[in-house]
């Protein structure tokens, strides 16, 4: 079976999509970075908290958004949510993960089968996922927080 | 109005049941907050709702099913879809099963807001 992998204009949707949701969250604009391939599967600036969403239909692969803590706790403020638990931290990672790649089937369509989000805590922690194609990081800044997307699919 | 909240996520659940309270939607109780389809749908037939606000992709039995089992369980309630799923096709599809209004995530406050308001009118 054939795969194509995105390209720059597929991944422009998903550097979109960040400056939208922080844009509407906060009423500030991330600073999206130019996004690269990644040598590995991981960038090198790899956060602490990490919410995948498993996509499938006519695409394979992943969308990957991990965040600093601090980053989520700041969202978590400004949405007036006062439990600042891990299990809070992971349940808004996931539901960013979840926003980014809602948002790209405007620009996909709706054979973009998107998963509920698998949210994990650590660092060190590997994304067990197939490796689907070549995967890109999009490294953003939001106020003084770095965090970023890896964004790892190919169309079928 | 009698509200229930549909959402995978507690933050967003959380957030709904927040904003629910602002004077300009009147008196509003909160009858249920499910986390998937299968949850809605057991708290709909015994809290009967008659205002919703339903995630789309979800574990168990995800949004655009249990809107179709809804319309069927509570004809008279009325729908809103909060999803990022942001795809015409999606929509339509909601709508055409039973939901009355259709709100992207991520939203501010306000729009919320406007979204029940109008779908109470």
């Amino acid at each position: 079976m054939t795969c194509r992998e995105l390209g720059p204009e597929d991944i422009s949707i998903f550097s979109d999509a960040i400056c939208e949701y922080f844009e509407t969250t906060s009423g500030e604009k991330a600073q999206v970075r130019s996004a690269y391939l990644l040598e590995g599967d991981y960038p090198e600036n790899w956060n602490d908290f990490h919410g995948i969403i498993p996509v499938h239909g006519d695409f394979t692969g992943t969308v990957c958004f991990s965040a600093p803590k601090q980053l989520l706790t700041h969202v978590l403020m400004l949405m007036g949510d006062s439990s600042y638990s891990d299990a809070a931290h992971l349940d808004l990672v996931g539901e960013i993960a979840n926003t980014l790649s809602g948002r790209a089937r405007k620009h996909f369509g709706e054979m973009m089968k998107i998963s509920p989000p698998v949210a994990f805590l650590g660092k060190h922690e590997k994304i067990k996922t197939s490796r689907a194609g070549r995967p890109y990081a999009i490294p953003f800044t939001w106020r003084t927080y770095e965090a970023g997307l890896v964004v790892n699919l190919c169309t079928l | 109005m009698r509200l229930m909240i549909v959402d995978d996520s507690m933050i967003i659940r959380n957030r709904i049941a927040v904003l629910a309270n602002n004077p300009r939607l009147g008196k509003v109780d909160i009858v249920g907050l499910a986390g998937d389809g299968e949850q809605a749908l057991a708290l709909a037939k015994s809290k009967r709702p008659d205002v919703i606000t339903m995630d789309l992709t979800m574990p168990k039995l995800d949004g655009e099913a249990c809107i179709s089992e809804l319309a069927k369980l509570l004809p008279d309630a009325h729908i809103l879809v909060v999803s990022a799923l942001s795809d015409r096709a999606t929509a339509l599809r909601a709508i055409r099963n039973g939901a009355h209004g259709f709100l992207l995530k991520p939203f501010r406050d306000e729009d919320l807001l406007n979204s029940l308001v109008e779908l109470c009118k």
